[in-house]
């Protein structure tokens, strides 16, 4: 019986128009979403191979190490293949964090800093697609499973049968999730075909793993609207109000609670603004260099007999003097940097945390941040970017101080000609997926139990549902 | 066999809908019962298929208590209603098969369903046509064919005349005599006096969710069963026919 039930509720759902319509916009748009994804993967990689190569090239045809240290190194983070899914924040968010002596590393040059236009619109990527577009359609698919079968008088027909209630709401769940699943899947296998035939992309062992997990997480927030349609299905007794009432709490969902919730962060931990760091980075900044030059004068004025004595040994002292003078400074601002960085991004993370928990009360919410972790494109990954840059900092404005002392001959007033072959290079490890799961645990479960809370909604109200 | 003992409902607003219902429908008789709109003609129905709990009484199928093995008296019982749209993306044959699946008829053919709606005096071309198009009278003829196919030993119908066409409805009632004559027991609550006076061996009236008046079809055979209908449907100080009078 159970078998037929379902076999019904497929056959009902493939030979409705909303099926043809839900395959064809499926179709359309997931392909366009994996289109442009590897279409942009393609040029990111780009532009990633060609930022290298540019940076190297000016690193080099620096006349002295005295001009290297003052336009430093760009770093440039490398653009993620499962970006092509899931954009996340990268086209928001800087790609570049100049390294160099003097200012703390942050991120710039993003899509949206270097095109607005793109901001205007958006990234249609897939996890978009389905927040957005399969969530309805869930809905569409649902609405009117139970009180649309009232109105039609087919519930009080099954149920003049030796139907138990359980076995009928079972089985209209299961072909209708199917009947779902079947205009979602079939664009997904091509999709995913066009992934592994395009040249440039190449999806490694764990790349493929995290893919599955991200289609996990949009079949299991599809369940979350499909569930949330049954129950509101069995709950109403005209199929109209049960769509209104679906489309209201889609719009709480996935519009209202997201930005509430960051807005609600925002109000319960405040926290300074990014000018108000910067403000005081540069005061800081200031300070130090306005005591560098005298702090130079009065070493050159107490040393000045020694240049008259010995030249030689002289400019020795000078270089090592400068070069450790040097660095002490650095190491003074970069100290102070880091502590003033190291209070903002606390606050920030707490901020962060309390906007990401309370959203997390929607299934968009689990859905995006899950994703974007998952696919190393979400806020995560940027800090974990930007703090392995500043790590490197210190690294790099060492290395840099130590041959701006060396370089500068008081003799001759010539500078050494820059080599870089020694140049301490940026390393960035992307996060393992044990760790990005690990961070998905939460969004996983809440999903999961958004789904069964609402199933059993469903079924006990169908249990109890009044089909005259 | 169908019966009611006391059959009583009262709705969670308050409103009494059935009052100490008594009646019985016999293997091989078709019993029509009368009643206004609210009098307590679909609330017996809705009670005798479980939709609904009963305050108190007992509705019988076959001898069967259905509130307490709902499951098992629905075997013996099969339901044609006023208003069914069915399936509408699905041809008149799949709607049926559908349905006999649901009913424990697991192993009918096509050309089985044909015959079924050849019966109930559907068109031929109408078989394998989509649902949605069909009229009223179509879609009725194959709420009819769905009972015809349950082939269970009782019949509920809940006003299937309603917007049928006097051939349709003509066809609708040789049905029912059929039925009866192979044994079943026929319960069609409705408002259409004319037809139901051609086939009915008992009539019901019912006011206020009590039974009114009960005559065999030789005791109103010489009435004028309009008169009656508004005689009984007008406001009186109406008394319950007898427990033992419903059930004779």
């Amino acid at each position: 019986m159970l078998r037929d039930i379902i076999k019904k509720e497929i056959l009902d759902n493939i030979t409705s128009p909303k099926f043809v319509f839900t395959f064809l916009l499926c179709t359309i748009l997931i392909l366009l979403s994996i289109y442009t994804g590897v279409t942009n993967y393609r040029a990111e990689k780009k532009e990633y191979t060609a930022a290298l190569a540019l940076n190297k090239k000016n690193l080099e045809s620096q006349p002295n190490y005295q001009s290297l240290a003052g336009i430093g190194v760009k770093v440039s983070k490398p653009p993620q293949v499962l970006g092509t899914v899931v954009t996340g924040i990268e086209e928001a968010v800087g790609r570049v964090a100049p390294v160099n002596i003097a200012a703390d590393p942050n991120l710039i040059e993003s899509k949206y800093s270097s095109n607005p236009v793109f901001a205007v619109f958006g990234s249609l990527d897939l996890m978009f697609i389905v927040k957005i577009v399969l969530s309805l359609f869930a809905i569409l698919f649902t609405y009117d499973a139970i009180v649309g079968e009232k109105e039609k008088g087919t519930l009080k027909l099954a149920l003049s049968n030796d139907v138990p209630r359980d076995r009928l709401i079972l089985g209209k769940a299961i072909g209708g999730y199917i009947s779902l699943l079947l205009p979602l899947l079939i664009p997904l296998v091509l999709g995913l075909l066009i992934l592994v035939i395009t040249p440039d992309i190449s999806l490694g062992g764990q790349d493929w793993a995290r893919l599955l997990l991200i289609f996990l997480m949009f079949f299991l927030y599809l369940s979350v609207f499909f569930s949330l349609g049954l129950f509101v299905s069995a709950r109403t007794s005209r199929s109209s109000t049960s769509f209104l009432v679906l489309l209201f709490v889609w719009v709480v969902f996935v519009m209202v609670i997201p930005k509430v919730a960051v807005i609600a962060a925002g109000q319960i931990r405040p926290i300074p603004s990014v000018h108000e760091i910067t403000a005081k980075k540069d005061a800081f900044l200031q300070q130090i260099q306005s005591g560098a030059q005298k702090g130079v004068l009065d070493w050159i004025k107490k040393n000045a007999p020694d240049a008259q004595k010995d030249p030689k040994a002289y400019q020795g002292k000078f270089q090592q003097f400068i070069q450790d003078y040097q660095q002490d400074l650095t190491s003074k601002i970069d100290e102070n940097n880091a502590a003033l960085e190291r209070d903002y991004q606390q606050m920030k993370r707490a901020q962060q945390n309390l906007a990401v928990n309370l959203s997390r009360i929607s299934p968009a919410s689990a859905l995006t941040f899950g994703s974007m972790t998952l696919a190393r494109t979400g806020v995560d990954d940027f800090d974990r970017f930007l703090a392995s840059v500043r790590a490197y900092k210190p690294i790099y404005t060492k290395w840099v101080n130590s041959k701006l002392g060396q370089s500068i001959n008081f003799q001759t007033g010539e500078t050494a000609q820059i080599k870089l072959d020694d140049m301490p290079q940026h390393v960035y490890e992307p996060q393992w997926l044990s760790r990005s799961l690990a961070r998905t645990i939460p969004d996983f479960a809440l999903l999961a139990v958004m789904i069964i809370v609402f199933f059993v909604g469903a079924y006990v109200s169908f249990l109890r549902y009044d089909v005259r | 066999m169908l019966e009611t003992i006391n059959l009583t409902k009262r709705y969670e607003d308050g409103e009494l809908a059935l009052d100490g219902l008594t009646f019985k429908v016999e293997p091989g008789e078709i019993f029509c019962m009368f009643g206004a709109n609210g009098a307590g003609k679909t609330t017996t129905i809705n009670l005798f298929l479980n939709f609904i709990p009963p305050t108190s009484g007992t509705a019988l199928i076959e001898g069967i208590d259905v509130a307490k093995e709902p499951l098992k008296a629905k075997r013996h019982v099969s339901f044609v209603s006023e208003n069914v749209t069915l399936y509408g993306n699905f041809s008149a044959i799949q709607n049926l098969d559908y349905f006999s699946k649901l009913a424990g008829k697991r192993n009918l053919t096509k050309k089985d369903y044909a015959a079924v709606l050849e019966r109930v005096g559907l068109q031929k071309e109408a078989f394998d046509r989509r649902v949605k198009n069909f009229s009223k009278g179509m879609r009725q003829k194959l709420g009819i064919a769905i009972a015809v196919v349950k082939d269970a030993a009782n019949v509920l119908l809940d006003e299937p005349t309603s917007g049928l066409d006097p051939q349709s409805g003509r066809e609708f009632l040789e049905i029912l005599v059929q039925m009866r004559d192979t044994g079943k027991s026929v319960f069609m609550s409705t408002h259409d006096i004319f037809r139901a006076k051609l086939i009915a061996d008992r009539i019901g009236f019912m006011r206020k969710g009590r039974l009114v008046m009960l005559k065999t079809a030789k005791e109103l055979a010489n009435e004028d069963l309009t008169d009656l209908y508004i005689q009984y449907m007008e406001e009186q100080p109406g008394q319950a026919v007898p427990p033992a009078a419903a059930s004779a």
